[in-house]
């Protein structure tokens, strides 16, 4: 049985890389929000800075039409006086382009209304820093030109502040976001290794074990888990179902079975009878038998029937015996069966007379299927991990496409088909082997076919 | 011998029962689990054969109550249940052996003549000897008639065993079982073959054969 290899531990847990993922996210969105808030800052406090100088404008034409051109001088160095910050700037110029009033030094002489740099203007008085441009326009007073500016650096205030409050908002959603997080994670990550850890072991037949399920939990992973607990409520009910119905079989089988071989024995025994019909009636109730027999086991085996006692099983000395067993009845044959001898101990935690029985069939089978002046050829391999033993020949080989079914039960090749046995036995070891947590396979040997049977190594 | 047979089912039981007759056993029968084991601790068994499921008192129970009770007379089990544990269950209630159903009834007495006659524990076994064949435990050796025959060892092990069952009939199934512990029955004919290589080995350069063929059953090794 191929068992998929378990993902590396050690990644991040998924609510740390989910909160992680969130503040990435947030820092995206908040960078957006911060450009359109840009836009729409600068929008509305331009048109609210023009909307002030028309104002203003607006007032200085009243002064000047109730009170002439020297009204409108001292009021507009007045408002000059007190431009806040330099924030604002104002200039009158006559018809000729001199300049009449104002904080701004040099005459402006450009077409407006546009946006000049702040060193351009050389405002009366100290410049401050944090003006960059001015907003400029200009209104004709009687034949003179007032020309107003307001600085930018409001906008650039009322950006810093919601840039500011952004970032501030951006680094406490990221801090609190791990901090959770980590703490989800934590807790998250008991559970999952407490499901996995279930899991793991219902994998090796402890059909008993259930997902943990905290009280009061109506989560997800705890609904998640009582319906995996349910299922396997009803799986462990099939499971007891099935060995029910092969024990039942089995008995009510093996009974009248009995009766059947000693009525064909008392009858055999009875003088005047045609014995070699009885003979082979018994030699027929003994095929009938030994089926029955290899089915029971092989549905015991994928029932999950773990009644077999486990322990440390040595292959080496099982290996040994099997083709001591086999030799003779190979070199009758005329087949070379041999052992290559393994460097060491193959140690597996599993079933003696089980394996034994596997590895048997294994052998049997490939004797039974190789002609005269053939090898089968046994080999055990280790490592830390694995162990491996092939069962190699060079005979006819089993066809591509028949090497998955070979293993089913009653499978025969066309080749096959007329040598004894009851198509049993490689399903048999497949049984054995997926009980073992091992895998077995087949493949051509050019000529020929290899059987690999692999098991995880125990120290 | 005396033997003891604790079995409901009344088919078996007869057929059993009568055969071990048949070939001039003493039979007591039980035919459920309390009877039985009255019967056994009133009386003195060479031998006993239960079934695993009896009425009123179970097979296992009824075993570890006999050996509870200091009955140490060997005990064949006899079930319809062939489970990976079963076996193991059996030997550990305290069963000599176990016998699955269906089997040959020349399988059950082979194996009762094992049981019954199985010699006591002797500390020191060093040689087994019938007729003019020797075999040395410890030296690993093998002459017949002062002549020494080289065995492998796999053949030495089932010349032992054939020599300590020496004039009773062991089957195929007790050869898998003790000379290479195969629990189950290969198709293939190991056993004939081994047994043939042994022949040839003891008994084709001599006049007089030890190993016999009993029809149907399995062999016997005898002067």
């Amino acid at each position: 049985m191929a068992r998929p290899s378990a993902p590396k531990a050690g990644g991040l847990p998924t609510s740390v890389r989910l909160s992680l993922q969130f503040s990435f996210l947030y820092a995206v969105l908040s960078a957006v929000v911060f450009a359109m808030a840009y836009w729409f800052t600068q929008y509305e406090v331009h048109d609210w800075v023009i909307d002030q100088m028309r104002g203003d404008a607006g007032t200085l034409q009243a002064i000047y039409q109730t009170g002439g051109a020297a009204i409108l001088v001292d009021h507009l160095n007045a408002l000059a006086a007190v431009s806040f910050e330099d924030a604002r700037v104002y200039q009158l110029q006559d018809a000729s382009g001199a300049v009449l009033a104002g904080n701004i030094d040099l005459p402006i002489g450009r077409p407006l209304p546009a946006m000049i740099p702040a060193d351009q203007i050389a405002a009366a008085g100290s410049i401050i820093h944090e003006v960059n441009g001015y907003w400029m326009q200009e209104t004709p007073i009687g034949p003179y030109r007032l020309i107003q500016g307001s600085g930018d650096h409001i906008v650039r205030e009322v950006l810093e502040a919601l840039g500011t409050a952004l970032v501030l908002g951006y680094l406490t959603v990221i801090v609190l976001g791990l901090v959770a997080g980590i703490r989800v994670g934590r807790i998250t990550e008991k559970r999952i290794a407490a499901i996995l850890n279930a899991l793991t072991r219902l994998s090796d037949g402890q059909l008993a074990v259930r997902l943990p399920v905290p009280a009061g939990g109506g989560d997800d992973l705890s609904r998640v888990s009582v319906k995996v607990n349910d299922m396997l409520d009803e799986i462990a009910q099939l499971a007891e179902s099935q060995r029910q119905i092969a024990n039942d079989i089995a008995h009510d089988m093996r009974t009248p079975l009995q009766r059947l071989h000693q009525r064909l024995e008392r009858l055999r025994a009875t003088p005047g009878v045609a014995a070699d019909e009885i003979d082979a009636c018994l030699g027929q109730t003994r095929d009938i038998i030994s089926t029955f027999n290899a089915l029971l086991r092989i549905a015991q085996l994928e029932g999950g029937d773990r009644q077999a006692r486990f322990g440390l099983v040595d292959l080496a000395p099982i290996l040994s015996t099997v083709i001591d067993a086999f030799r003779p009845v190979a070199e009758d044959r005329g087949i070379d069966l041999r052992l290559s001898d393994p460097p060491q101990a193959l140690m597996v935690r599993g079933d003696q007379g089980l394996l034994t029985q596997m590895f048997s069939n294994v052998v049997e089978n490939a004797i039974k299927h190789c002609p005269s002046g053939t090898t089968v050829a046994v080999d055990g391999l280790s490592d830390d991990r694995t162990i491996v033993v092939r069962i190699a020949d060079n005979g006819p080989g089993i066809s591509a496409t028949d090497r998955e079914r070979v293993f089913q039960r009653f499978f025969r090749t066309e080749r096959s088909r007329h040598t004894p046995g009851n198509g049993l036995g490689l399903a048999l070891v497949k049984a054995i082997a997926q009980i073992h947590h091992g895998t077995v396979s087949v493949q051509g040997n050019n000529p020929g076919a290899v059987f690999r049977v692999e098991f995880a190594a125990c120290k | 011998m005396r033997v003891l047979v604790i079995e409901d089912d009344r088919e078996t039981a007869d057929y059993v029962c009568s055969s071990l007759l048949a070939l001039g056993h003493l039979v007591d029968h039980a035919a459920d689990g309390k009877h039985g084991f009255l019967q056994a601790l009133d009386n003195d068994f060479d031998v006993m054969v239960i079934d695993r499921m009896l009425p009123g008192l179970d097979g296992l129970t009824l075993l570890r109550s006999l050996r509870g009770a200091g009955v140490t007379t060997p005990i064949m089990l006899l079930s319809a249940m062939d489970g990976l544990k079963d076996r193991v269950d059996g030997l550990e209630a305290g069963a000599d052996d176990y016998l699955v159903k269906p089997f040959a009834f020349s399988e059950l007495s082979a194996r009762l003549s094992a049981l019954a006659r199985r010699p006591p524990i002797k500390t020191e076994e060093t040689h087994l000897r019938v007729a003019d064949l020797d075999l040395d435990l410890l030296r690993h050796t093998v002459c017949r008639a002062g002549q020494a025959i080289a065995v492998q060892p796999r053949e030495f092990r089932l010349l032992a065993y054939l020599m300590r069952h020496a004039d009773r009939v062991v089957t195929r199934t007790m050869l898998l079982e003790s000379v290479w512990e195969f629990n189950f029955d290969p198709g293939t004919n190991i056993v004939e073959t081994h047994i043939s290589r042994l022949r040839n080995k003891i008994d084709k350069p001599f006049d007089r054969p030890l190993i016999h063929t009993v029809r149907g059953a399995g062999y016997s090794l005898h002067g």
